[in-house]
């Protein structure tokens, strides 16, 4: 969930169009018109991408009249369904996944759920990586391909480029070669493991 | 008991407010004092910085070190990329780490005859952060034009590592040779834990956010780092790496330059004085009973830091951050991630955050950081409300209003935090050089108990903490 109270605004003006602002946006809400960026003021998430990277700070952060609630409503899906995706990409569904929103793993799956088949439409529809646009696309690259769905990178942006590995996916050859120099790789998945398992705590409204 | 010593003063950046509304620093209010860092620990390493001659001292150092590195690789038609980090700036002021840079770029340009240097400063999660830099400190000019901040979401390349496809910031990259230019402050313990402290810009600052996210969300607390050495180790990065140039730090100040082409060998060394003398400072607050903590520096609330030792890292003080038998600090991202929807640990053997901070009163810090988890766990007070409509208006930080209260003075924020816990001891986070500003009830303790720690890491905890890493212990000359 995300409380979304900026919109990002372009200074045709300052504006070079050399689309740096297009190849970030983490959920593709600015296009070229007569080579001049433009914000769709419905789509923009307020994340300050394109604002911090524009070359020529063309693009300034507003404060929206009527700030926008972006959320999906977990309890409008199946929380058993929920639960399994979680669980299947080795996520707790109530640990969080972008620190940024606070937004939890269990809100994810319900938008995979509900039809979000790709991390922009995730972003759009919960605010996930609309905060610091770095840290969680790893899970929700991992709750799509859970939910059997392979999502491909948009054309020509640099929004992300692939799913990596994870502590569940390292050879016993890489284990062994640097157990000794500080790398707890078995221990640390005996705690993600306890953690997937732990019990739900809960809340009324969901 | 001691004058309290002059913080690092207020900085202009669109990440924090106008240095003109920091009206009152909290070291100037009445109680306050200071504590060297030597009177706590006597065996503390002698420092070249601070010092009379300024950054002289710093050039002087780096052009040593730099004698014994070999750099026949590098031909006159060759390109450098100088590799930076945002946190190098924010030590002292920024001058010394600043001068190692341009004398790096003097060294290699007269050694090689290469003419073709250039600087690119990576970041943390303020993309703009290291162009302020670079203007701060004239380095676009000095690198004739060629200095540039990276950032995560910038373009990226694949590299191809011995778990798989990685990725990394392609401006990082893109010149025939790379050279490390970091420090050894500690910093972020409870993400990298000392483990491959040296290496972690090849996973962080010079890496794309697919990178960034494996370290944080995919690896695990202690198997984190790995993706730095990942990257570090491929073929494509080992092709092009040079050799590392790092201002070696201890919390007391800067103790050297040092310069290697075997990173792993200067990563050892830098463990040893990580785990030797920031140890003692961390364990020393890991002790420290009922306190309030004063944020008082150009830095994002985890950042700031007082005694070499950051906020977040007070915040989990009360476990040992360098010991990894214990699995999560009480303050890192894996460990936040785990609080459930009731606001609790999902496990109960998950620390919770260190409960002798009674009130965080932030004078003055920077947006720029997830930091609601703070305020929602310990009872935090802003300083005016121009900070409180910054935090406000950051993406990353839309809650953190929602658990904290609004003074209007650094003074009524002080009595009310003093009123409310019924202590007046105050450790205050605002960069002091050389010692630690504190309340003198809080001076009289770290005095009492700097002794017993001392002894408790040097023969109990430093032996363990070096066993666990593989390194042996190295006695200081």
């Amino acid at each position: 969930m995300k409380n979304v109270n900026l919109l990002a605004v372009i200074d045709k003006e300052k504006c070079i169009g050399c689309k740096t602002c297009v190849k970030v946006c983490p959920v593709l809400a600015i296009k070229m018109e007569d080579r001049l960026a433009i914000v769709d003021g419905e789509m923009c998430r307020g994340c300050n991408a394109c604002e911090q990277r524009c070359p020529v700070y063309a693009i300034n952060m507003v404060k929206r009249e009527q700030p926008v609630v972006v959320k999906v409503d977990v309890g409008s899906v199946d929380y058993a369904k929920i639960e399994d995706l979680c669980r299947k990409a080795k996520f707790h569904p109530e640990q969080l996944i972008c620190y940024c929103t606070a937004t939890r793993a269990e809100e994810i799956a319900a938008a995979i759920i509900l039809g979000a088949d790709s991390p922009e439409k995730l972003s759009l529809l919960t605010g996930a990586r609309t905060g610091c646009k770095v840290e969680c696309i790893q899970p929700l690259l991992r709750l799509l391909e859970a939910a059997g769905v392979e999502p491909q990178p948009p054309e020509g942006g640099w929004q992300w480029y692939g799913k990596t590995v994870t502590v569940w996916d390292i050879s016993e050859e890489v284990k062994q070669k640097y157990a000794s120099r500080g790398f707890y790789f078995d221990e640390d998945i005996k705690l993600l493991d306890r953690v997937v398992a732990a019990p739900l705590q809960g809340r009324s409204e969901s | 008991m001691r004058p309290p010593i002059k913080p690092v003063p207020p900085r202009s950046s669109q990440y924090g407010i106008d240095p003109d509304l920091v009206k009152t620093r909290v070291s100037e209010l009445p109680g306050m004092t200071s504590v060297m860092l030597t009177d706590l620990f006597p065996d503390l390493p002698e420092v070249i910085f601070p010092s009379d001659a300024g950054v002289l001292v710093i050039r002087q150092a780096a052009e040593a070190a730099l004698q014994n590195v070999d750099m026949s690789k590098i031909k006159p038609e060759h390109s450098v990329n100088i590799l930076a980090s945002h946190h190098g700036f924010t030590l002292m002021g920024g001058e010394p780490y600043a001068e190692m840079l341009k004398t790096l770029k003097d060294v290699v340009e007269a050694r090689t005859g290469c003419r073709n240097v250039r600087l690119r400063a990576g970041v943390g999660l303020r993309f703009r952060e290291t162009e302020e830099y670079i203007k701060r400190h004239g380095l676009d000019v000095y690198f004739d034009g060629k200095a540039i901040g990276v950032a995560p979401i910038d373009q990226g390349i694949p590299i191809e590592t011995e778990i798989g496809t990685l990725f990394g910031l392609k401006k990082v990259y893109d010149a025939d040779w790379i050279i490390h230019a970091h420090n050894s402050d500690v910093r972020e313990v409870h993400f990298h834990r000392q483990v491959d402290r040296a290496v972690k810009p090849f996973g962080m600052s010079y890496a794309r956010i697919e990178t960034r996210s494996t370290y944080h969300q995919n690896l695990g607390p202690r198997a984190a780092n790995f993706t730095a050495r990942a990257i570090f180790d491929s073929t494509f990065v080992q092709s092009k790496f040079a050799f590392a140039s790092f201002l070696t730090v201890a919390p007391n100040g800067i103790i050297g330059v040092d310069v290697d082409s075997d990173l792993y060998a200067l990563n050892d060394r830098v463990t040893q004085t990580g785990l030797r003398y920031y140890g003692k400072i961390m364990t020393l607050f890991g002790e420290l009973e009922d306190y309030i903590c004063a944020l008082d520096f150009p830095c994002p609330v985890v950042y700031v830091f007082s005694a070499g030792v950051i906020y977040a890292n007070v915040v989990g003080a009360n476990t040992d951050l360098y010991d990894l038998d214990l699995p999560l600090p009480a303050y890192t991202w894996y460990t936040e991630a785990f609080y459930g929807k009731q606001g609790r640990p999902l496990l109960a053997d998950i620390p919770t955050v260190n409960r002798a901070i009674k009130m965080c009163v932030q004078n003055y810090a920077w947006t720029g950081y997830p930091t609601a988890f703070f305020s929602e766990h310990i009872p935090t007070i802003v300083v005016g409300q121009e900070q409180a409509e910054l935090f406000n208006r950051d993406p990353q930080n839309l809650t953190y209003m929602d658990h904290a209260m609004v003074a209007e003075s650094t003074e009524s924020a002080m009595e009310f935090a003093y009123k409310t816990t019924g202590t007046r001891k105050v450790v205050i986070f605002d960069g002091a050089v050389g010692g630690i500003n504190v309340s003198e009830s809080l001076a009289e303790e770290l005095l009492q108990k700097a002794p017993a720690v001392s002894a408790k890491v040097d023969e109990i905890l430093l032996p363990k903490w070096l066993r666990q890493r593989g390194i042996e212990l190295v006695r200081p000359k």
